[in-house]
């Protein structure tokens, strides 16, 4: 099962280019029939996904989510599981390119960092730990969508404010839908990042007595998330034009992203608190 | 009928006048109305030697296609006929018409139905078209086994060519030009409102363009309270004098100007004041006018989207050539349905031929037997029955094997059928 696993690890970043590849020419126009083959192909790649998920889950014997490979695999999986919901829903496959590229940062990622040493912390052992995991992990990938959303909509609005209306023009959505998009994924990612964040300090109040950790992982994240809702807020409150709302969206996201990404590696690990 | 013994293979002709040979004049002259082309289906199936008759009569064409054994024998007199019909010279000039036969017809057929051949290439009216001059005939019925196929194929033909080509998309005109981007811009139109400044023909085609795609509300400013007014009634709108303009443009989302001003209605610093009152929310701004009425700065402005009569006709443009690109693609579409077509007529002779091989066969064997019956035993008649005729159906099977061979070869399956006609001689009709 291990040596199953590890293969359909490497083999996911290839199957997400592919898929990629296969919305490079959607978005290149090149033969329309593609767009129709989309969905089955999401389908496959989303249920391999799936496999290589429980097949570590039961090589481990642990919940796949504690270490940086099984949080960015997840963390792919699940911004492919949104899109997914999103292109049956909407029926717009200009996105695709966009979201699934960012999907297959993360997955190369995980790829990267396969490890098969079990993290001994307790709060690892805790049951609520998978729900921290999960919530937290979905609520990165309603950040990062946001951060999408709002690029495309950086992009579409300056395709249409200088004329460049090609191919690039054809392919992304109304401006006006970005924005919505942007917004409420910028919205259901602070929710669900509050929830997983308050999670993990409970579990914190119970495994290690503490409520609040003196760890600067924690700081970090806990700062971004504060930025992000007092963003949000002041943003509705000033009905802040869609521009500035797009540039918010995508550096926070990029704060929360590098941020996150250099605390992974200054320490030991994510969950080993100082 | 015995449709496989004409000489083009597919008994197929049809004879029109189009965009491509003739003048709007000529072409309004020779049009025919929905009474007319019931009047000339009825006629040129009862006058003249036909067992299919379709037409198809738009703004840009008028094409009359006939079944029957063999049209190049029938086109002619058709021609004479239809020029004293639409009392006009025009059908029986060789600059203005074009005839085709056989599978020249059906892919001509195939090009008209997808779009290929219209004035604007891709547009998608023309289908419909197609489709009620063939209802037509069919309801009458006047349209026989090979129109009812030919006109099945060109539905075919038109969705793949929509599916799987870009040929039909993006608009090709300057009004729809403007309605697609503004749903670039605001996705839905249906909560939007629309301010029209000026109330000449211009403005009202546009206002009603867009209005057409379901807009929530229309505001009409125009320098004359009456002309707003009348404009703004047909669409249950707003009418307001030209002083009111700063007003209603904080409110409305899409604005249409096409006024004879020789200055500015919308300056910049308007614009300016504007989108910061409405927090720089989009708006979409069309200058159909000429000289301008919007001052070309605001396109500058954040949030607001300014395009004039020059952008359009480039989207126009721009979309009429990507179109061009997508004719290869199309082509090789209608290329495979016409071979498809071949195929299923041949298959259709074949039948056609094997019921007419057998029944001659029986009749032979019939005669043999009668002539015969008294030489054999009587309790064995019937064993000779059904060797006899076990015997014709292996001959017969065995010659369809053969044609089945040269198909995709018409002038081989000609040749062929010929060949089966005379050795048996089978009748002709």
């Amino acid at each position: 099962m291990k040596l199953f696993s590890q293969i359909l690890s490497y083999t996911l970043p290839f199957l997400y280019l592919a898929v990629i590849y296969f919305y490079y020419l959607i978005f290149l126009g090149k033969d329309k029939r593609l767009i129709s083959k989309t969905t089955p192909m999401l389908i496959i790649l989303l249920i391999l996904h799936a496999i290589e998920i429980i097949s570590r889950h039961v090589a481990i014997k642990a919940i796949p989510l504690s270490t940086t490979h099984d949080a960015f695999s997840f963390l792919a999986f699940s911004i492919l599981f949104v899109y997914m919901i999103l292109e049956l829903s909407l029926k717009n496959k200009g996105s695709g390119l966009f979201i699934l590229s960012f999907a297959f940062i993360f997955e190369l990622f995980s790829s990267f960092n396969v490890s098969w040493t079990l993290e001994t912390n307790p709060l690892l052992q805790d049951p609520s730990f998978a729900i921290h995991a999960s919530i937290s992990i979905m609520g990165y990938t309603a950040l990062g969508l946001s951060a999408l959303y709002a690029l495309m909509y950086i992009l579409q609005n300056r395709n249409i404010k200088k004329r460049n209306l090609g191919k690039l023009f054809n392919q992304l959505p109304a401006i006006s839908y970005l924005e919505k998009m942007s917004m409420r994924s910028v919205m259901i990612g602070i929710i669900l990042l509050g929830i997983g964040i308050l999670d993990g300090h409970f579990q914190a109040s119970d495994v290690m007595g503490s409520f609040w950790l003196n760890d600067i992982k924690v700081i970090v994240i806990d700062a971004v998330w504060i930025i992000y809702v007092i963003g949000y807020f002041i943003s509705r409150l000033m009905k802040w034009r869609g521009i500035y709302m797009a540039y918010f969206s995508i550096f926070g996201f990029l704060f929360l992203i590098i941020g996150g990404s250099l605390v992974i590696y200054l320490s030991e690990s994510f969950h080993v608190f100082y | 009928m015995v449709k496989e013994m004409t000489g083009n293979h597919i008994p197929l002709g049809l004879i029109g006048i189009s965009h491509n040979t003739a003048s709007v004049e000529i072409r309004d002259r020779v049009a025919l109305n929905e009474e007319e082309q019931k009047k000339a289906i009825k006629i040129i199936s009862e006058k003249f030697g036909v067992e299919g008759c379709m037409i198809v009569s738009t703004c840009n064409r008028t094409e009359v296609y006939i079944s029957c054994e063999d049209p190049k024998n029938e086109i002619p007199k058709i021609r004479i006929w239809l020029d004293e019909f639409k009392e006009t010279t025009y059908f029986n000039n060789d600059q203005l018409i074009y005839e085709m036969y056989g599978t020249d017809a059906v892919k001509h057929y195939f090009q008209v139905i997808s779009g290929m051949d219209s004035l604007i290439v891709g547009e998608t009216q023309i289908s419909g078209q197609v489709k009620e001059g063939y209802e037509l005939a069919h309801n009458l019925e006047l349209t026989d086994s090979l129109l009812n196929k030919l006109f099945n194929f060109a539905m075919q033909v038109k969705k793949r060519v929509r599916n799987e080509t870009y040929l039909c998309d993006g608009t090709v005109s300057i009004s729809f030009a403007g309605v697609e981007l503004a749903r670039k811009i605001f996705n839905s139109l249906k909560d939007k409102e629309i301010l029209v400044i000026g109330a000449g023909k211009t403005a009202e085609l546009a206002a009603y363009h867009f209005m057409e795609n379901d807009m929530k509300k229309i505001h009409v400013v125009n320098r004359t309270l009456k002309k707003a007014q009348d404009l703004a009634g047909s669409y249950n709108g707003q009418a307001y004098g030209l002083d009111e303009l700063p007003v209603i443009l904080k409110k409305v989302d899409v604005v249409i100007s096409a006024t004879s001003s020789e200055e500015y209605v919308v300056t910049a610093e308007l614009m300016h004041n504007i989108a910061k009152e409405r927090h720089h929310q989009p708006i979409f701004l069309i200058d159909l006018a000429l000289p301008r009425d919007m001052d070309p700065e605001i396109q500058e402005i954040d949030g607001v989207f300014l395009y004039n009569l020059d952008d359009l006709n480039e989207i126009v443009e721009m979309n009429l050539k990507k179109r061009e690109i997508e004719l290869p693609k199309s082509h090789k579409i209608v290329d495979e349905f016409v071979m498809e077509f071949q195929k299923w007529n041949a298959n259709n002779s074949m039948a056609s031929i094997a019921g007419r091989l057998k029944k001659q066969l029986d009749t032979l064997r019939m005669n043999e037997i009668d002539r015969l019956k008294n030489h054999f035993p009587e309790d064995g008649l019937n064993e000779i029955n059904l060797l006899t005729e076990s015997i014709i159906n292996k001959v017969v099977r065995q010659h369809i094997k053969s044609l089945k061979k040269n198909a995709s070869d018409p002038e081989r399956f000609q040749q062929h059928v010929d060949l089966i006609y005379n050795l048996y001689e089978l009748e002709k009709d």
